[in-house]
């Protein structure tokens, strides 16, 4: 299992969010987050904006659906073809279990299920 | 040591706090989110599912209607990750879908800023 965290244009979250309900991954949780980047802000004029609002995008998803998520996300974040900066980042770390609090069945990141006695 | 983060719901996060500290789990990071989980959300057309319009029944799953939740993020030795587990699920656990999901990660290393010890040492212990 992997975490993917994506940084999106908020302008483009809808998008994202419709793209993958489309390619089957309906899983995800938003946050708002404030950041920047390698180009170290905005500066327009004397003025440095150096927290530009952007969305973060977790979601866990099986490593084989890890390039075709990705894919996914580039193909719709961009701003044109070439893309521009501040389109954002994704960030890939494994997770090694999950729990669903309803059932409270263990995942783990072989696949293997089972479940947890309280 | 391991990163344990939980999407619970909205009004659960005061009981889980609580029965975290009981549990001895002092040090967490909460924060507010929206998120869709992979069940299906938007309630004006399983509304409309149930009283029977078939139109309303063909949307199910397509709708992406994000619900409010909330984040806590809890970073503990390896040997604490059963018991903060347990916990929240005990705690946050009603049967429905929408209770949450919690993820375990591999944390490498951990620093207190004030005084730049690292590692075990500066988590919560048992």
């Amino acid at each position: 299992m992997l975490l993917i965290r994506s940084i999106v244009r908020p302008e483009k979250v809808d998008d994202v969010l419709a793209a993958l309900m489309g390619a089957g991954f309906p899983a995800v949780t938003k946050m708002n987050v404030l950041g920047r980047g390698k180009q170290r802000g905005i500066k327009i004029g004397d003025i440095v904006y150096d927290e530009i609002p952007k969305e973060m995008l977790l979601m866990v998803v099986a490593d084989k659906d890890k390039d075709l998520v990705v894919k996914t996300i580039l193909k719709v974040a961009k701003t044109s073809e070439k893309g521009s900066f501040g389109d954002g980042k994704i960030f890939i770390s494994p997770v090694e279990e999950s729990y669903t609090v309803s059932s409270g069945i263990k995942e783990k990141s072989d696949g293997t299920l089972e479940e947890v006695k309280l | 040591m391991k990163e344990i983060m939980a999407v619970i719901r909205m009004n659960m996060i005061n009981q889980t706090k609580k029965a975290l500290s009981d549990a001895g789990i002092s040090s967490i990071t909460a924060r507010e989110c929206l998120g869709r989980g992979t069940g299906l959300v938007d309630f004006k057309v399983l509304k409309g599912a149930e009283n029977g319009y078939e139109e309303a029944i063909s949307q199910l799953g397509q709708s992406q209607r994000l619900i409010p939740k909330r984040i806590l993020t809890v970073i503990v030795p390896d040997t604490l990750v059963k018991k903060v587990v347990t916990t929240i699920i005990k705690t946050n656990k009603t049967g429905k879908s929408g209770d949450g999901k919690i993820f375990v990660l591999p944390i490498f290393d951990a620093i207190r800023v004030r005084t730049g010890e690292n590692g075990n040492d500066i988590l919560d212990e048992e």
